[in-house]
């Protein structure tokens, strides 16, 4: 949308208008566009009298989830209350969308998918609207599927979007407000801003960040004061709803409206105001920055991009994808989190697995248990798209560079998508030997970058590192184009850093100093593996030399109260055994190694791992010892199993037989199937985890693939035990010859005869007893 | 505002089903998640005081009729409900997830913890609705689905308290509440003191199997 030049005006509240027209608390207002239709334009038409030059039309619940048990049809309502405010004589008509009242994954259980379908079809039933305006929406992820439907299938027109902020600055999802900023303006939203949840008074710092945060036309649309908590009634007058405006109109903002408790008075008298207000215009100067939803790093100093999440050269990763363990990944994620990565690299990419949807996956895995952003690695444009997609904030992709096909495949979708990107020094040439080589290529891609509208300060070029044995004429050439690059493009710089060190002793020397050397010379993404604390190290002591990091705040909260080193996994007189009771991961894991140098791989797993996994058994089934003491015994035996697991040759890992297991449609709750999960692993079964919420379908693809005897359900809700039944049936229908062991609070043996399953398991050991049972209890076959 | 400072670990305990004092690796893993959680968990509330009227299909409140006998011997004696939604929000969520990814001893720790935390935002809430009703007597609180009063009431009861613009809590196609760490319930008021019945065992569906009962002890 290009700037405005006079205000724009919305309209005001209309659920509390019908109710004092006779519209019962909690009926639905949509119903009323076909029931009431005079009712509903005469709001419209005082709105319209007031000033407004908007005007929302009565549909905020109008989703086929809401409307659902109306039984009206999204589109026949949608079409009636266009058709509405038009005969009020609007000037121009929005078409309201709220939020669609059910959580997405994984928090929820809508899908991203599904969500983008309900928001299609209001677009779609919506055409014949001017605007589209989605409101008092909270969760990011929800918006971009809104806004991406209405971009898609709306036809062009402008799309509003304004958020609900609670007074710490975020909304009940935890969205805050640079996240949403960067977010939306990246994704093309024609105008961004808040409504409902506060009165105006508390939104003033609220837009006052907004406005430092995005260059689109900001939108204030705000309940009239707070609601008073015995009678939830609003209680600013017109008068002083309308001076409240005064602030906004000084920070910059240009659209106007009201929400909960405004009425025809209100908006009037905010359009007076108006009126004798002059735009001011703002020049905010956006840092470059990424972000999650809940979660902006800016790059305005180092900070660091972890590489771990990356298959490249590591068999038990390849692995891990090949089983589609999502697990292992995950742990990848948090590990380096913990350690200090401000950015994850994701890397998916293997000849045995579909890229496309492993990336999907991967991202959403990711996002749903941390908020660090993700820096996307792809060279496969499907993937990088799919990853795009359900991104929740504003990813780095990595990487375009040089080529034509590169330039041409890759910019779009990150336009498109509002992402920022790295570039490669690189064309069809290879990579220049000289730093003026690979500075034009730098600047051939910002040119490329900036021509599709994409903003500079989200370019980052990479000037690639080569390794010091091979060409170490070279080293330097990279430093100086970084220099360049940073100095005369003015463009943000990352750099991979692992590979100087390539083929040389002391490697953790090398690639350390040459992090230090490349920061001085201006690197601001330095890609590195944070688990190596001397890396990280490396970039606190810089940020401290350079003054970034004032005052040592954050090198003194890492260095301040260092213990004298660490102390080593001290094992001394402790037994595996010992280690595995006590629930101690790192010395069960330790003393392993130490076992692996004696004895054979499979002598300890059945002399020690397994004994001591049955004595912790045994001790829970009488009662002498408890679940998170059984859980621990199991963590450990796992981390034990791990370090054997890495001493055996490819993919021999035991096997008893193949278990499925999965929380079914509709239950979130998967602690229990966790821990079942642990302890089956631990005897040797191969578990197919589906996850929660897993769809009828799946259960039965994945039983059906794998040909497993045995499918292990669980359900925590009295509401998802008719998804149990629907499951198990589908089973008898299509894999007949699997068991059905099934589990959860609300279960009793009764209840699981009933809904057809073979076994049931009341807690964990109880699984691995089930599972023995179909298996049968033999010695566990040599891997 | 609610503040909840720490987390009840006896109550959180019995959550896991710890029925013996945390050894080393338990006790370590509790200190690590409930510093995680307290982080993460936005604790809020939000009630709604309505008359009930008797009718020969269940007692009438604001469009919502609780059937059922148990809501009936609940609310006997009493003219007011509050009806009453608290949630430690999404962040909880998310700190259960992150904990779990990790390791499954941290994901049950914390998904104990933040039950807990749940049960003591509540009493925290209840205290301080009760604080302005000094006059009034209250009886326990009581939730869609214990006894006979249907799990299907939810999406009714978050309507009427706007739970889902007000609180961000809504309700899965499957019928659970999301934030899964909610609680709604309905707390009877009364100018004249009530009888407090004795809490949960009586009206609780799981009597039969319950392993506290069987323990002959009963979950708080």
């Amino acid at each position: 949308m290009t700037e405005l030049q006079e205000f724009l005006i919305l309209d005001g509240g209309m659920g509390t208008m019908l109710q004092a027209q006779g519209l019962a608390p909690g009926a639905a207002p949509e119903l009323w566009n076909t029931e009431h239709p005079e009712a509903v334009t005469a709001v419209h038409r005082a709105y319209v009298e007031a000033g407004a030059d908007v005007i929302y039309t009565n549909t905020f619940g109008c989703n086929r989830l809401k409307m659902a048990k109306t039984g009206y049809s999204v589109q026949t309502l949608i079409q009636a209350a266009i058709r509405n405010a038009r005969a009020a004589g609007a000037p121009r008509v929005a078409l309201d969308i709220g939020p669609i009242g059910q959580m997405l994954e994984p928090t929820g259980t809508l899908s991203f998918d599904e969500a983008y379908d309900i928001f299609r079809e209001q677009v779609e039933a919506g055409r014949d609207a001017d605007i589209y305006v989605f409101e008092t929406m909270t969760d990011l992820l929800e918006v971009r599927a809104g806004l991406l439907a209405a971009k898609e299938h709306g036809g062009g027109k402008p799309v509003f979007v304004t958020m609900s902020f609670e007074e710490n600055g975020r909304t009940f999802t935890g969205c805050c407000i640079s996240s949403m900023a960067l977010t939306l303006e990246g994704l093309g939203a024609d105008a961004i801003g808040v409504n409902c949840s506060l009165g105006p008074e508390e939104l003033v710092p609220i837009v006052r960040e907004l406005c430092n945060w995005t260059t689109l036309p900001v939108i204030v649309k705000p309940n009239a004061g707070l609601p008073d908590p015995v009678t939830n009634a609003y209680h600013f007058t017109p008068e002083r709803f309308a001076a409240c405006m005064e602030p906004f109109v000084d920070m910059g903002a240009v659209i106007f409206g009201g929400c909960c408790g405004t009425t025809p008075a209100h908006i009037r008298a905010a359009a007076e105001l108006l009126r004798r207000k002059q735009i001011v215009r703002r020049h905010p100067v956006i840092p470059p920055a990424v972000c999650t939803a809940n979660r902006t790093v800016t790059v305005t100093e180092p900070r660091i991009i972890g590489e771990r999440i990356n298959p490249t050269g590591k068999k038990r990763f390849k692995q891990a994808l090949a089983e589609h363990d999502t697990g292992y990944i995950l742990g990848q994620a948090i590990q380096q989190t913990d350690a200090g990565a401000d950015i994850l690299d994701v890397n998916v990419g293997s000849p045995e697995i579909d890229e496309v949807e492993m990336m999907q996956s991967t991202v959403r895995a990711i996002q749903g248990i941390t908020d660090v952003p993700l820096q996307l690695d792809t060279t496969n444009a499907q993937a990088l798209e799919a990853g795009l997609r359900v991104y929740n904030g504003k990813p780095i992709v990595n990487s375009v560079n040089g080529e034509e096909d590169s330039l041409n495949t890759v910019l779009p979708l990150v336009k498109k998508y509002g992402a920022a990107v790295v570039g490669l020094t690189l064309d069809k040439n290879g990579i220049p030997k000289t730093a003026d080589g690979r500075f034009a290529i730098a600047k051939k891609i910002l040119d490329r970058a900036l021509a599709i509208g994409i903003r500079r300060e989200d370019v980052y070029i990479d000037c690639l590192t080569l390794t010091a044995s091979a060409e170490q004429e070279g080293v330097m050439e990279t430093l100086h184009a970084l220099t360049r690059v940073k100095q005369e493009l003015g463009l943000r710089t990352v750099l991979g850093v692992s590979n100087i060190s390539f083929g040389l002793p002391n490697r953790e020397l090398v690639t350390r100093s040459f992090l230090t050397m490349a920061l001085y010379a201006g690197l601001d993404l330095p890609i590195i593996n944070p688990n190596t604390e001397s890396m990280t190290a490396a970039v606190r002591t810089y940020k401290l030399l350079a003054n970034i990091d004032r005052n040592a705040v954050d090198f003194i909260a890492h260095y301040g109260s260092e213990p004298a080193a660490p102390a080593p996994q001290k094992t001394g007189t402790m037994t595996l055994g010992s280690a595995i009771s006590a629930g101690l991961k790192a010395e069960a894991a330790s003393l392993t190694r130490e076992l692996l140098t004696e004895h054979d791989p499979m002598d300890i797993v059945e002399q020690q791992l397994i004994p001591a996994l049955d004595r912790a058994g045994a001790g829970f089934e009488k009662g002498t010892l408890f679940l998170p003491q059984l859980i621990s015994a199991a963590s450990a035996a796992q981390a034990a199993f791990e370090v054997i697991r890495q001493a055996l040759p490819d993919q021999s890992g035991a096997d008893r037989g193949t278990i499925v297991l999965a929380t079914v449609k509709g239950d979130i709750h998967d602690i229990g199937k966790n821990i079942v999960r642990v302890l089956l692993e631990n005897y040797g079964y191969h578990v197919i985890d589906l996850g929660k919420d897993v769809p009828y379908e799946a259960v039965a693809d994945a039983t059906e693939k794998s040909h497993a005897p045995l499918v292990g359900l669980s359900a925590l809700m009295t509401t998802t035990l008719p998804a149990m039944e629907a499951t198990i049936r589908l089973l008898r229908e299509r894999c007949p010859w699997c068991k059905v062991v099934v589990g959860g609070a609300v279960l009793t043996p009764e209840y699981a005869r009933q809904i057809g399953a073979d076994l049931y398991a009341r807690d964990a050991m109880e699984t691995v007893e089930a599972a023995k049972q179909i298996f049968g209890d033999q010695e566990m076959p040599a891997p | 505002m609610i503040v909840l400072p720490s987390v009840d670990r006896e109550q959180a305990l019995r959550y896991m089903g710890m029925h013996a004092a945390p050894d080393e690796t338990l006790r370590t893993c509790m200190d690590a998640c409930e510093q995680r959680l307290l982080a993460a968990a936005v604790p809020r509330y939000l009630h709604r005081v309505c008359p009930i009227h008797a009718s020969p299909e269940g007692i009438r409140c604001e469009g919502m009729l609780l059937t059922g006998a148990d809501i009936a011997a609940h609310l006997h004696g009493c003219d007011r409900v509050i009806l009453f939604c608290a949630t430690l929000s999404v962040g909880a969520d998310a700190a259960i997830r992150a904990a779990g990814a990790q390791d499954v001893l941290a994901g049950m720790v914390t998904d104990a913890m933040a039950s807990a935390l749940t049960e003591q935002l509540c009493d925290a809430a209840e205290q301080e609705i009760l604080s302005g009703f000094p006059e009034a007597y209250a009886t326990w609180r009581f939730s869609p689905g214990y006894g006979d009063l249907p799990l299907s009431l939810q999406g009714e009861l978050l309507g009427v308290l706007n739970a889902e613009k007000r609180l961000g809590v809504t309700l899965s196609s499957g019928g659970m509440l999301i934030p899964t760490k909610t609680v709604t319930a309905l707390i009877g008021l009364a100018d004249a003191p009530v009888p407090k019945g004795r809490r949960g065992c009586a009206v609780c569906r799981l009597s039969g199997s319950c392993p506290y009962r069987a323990k002959g002890e009963h979950c708080k």
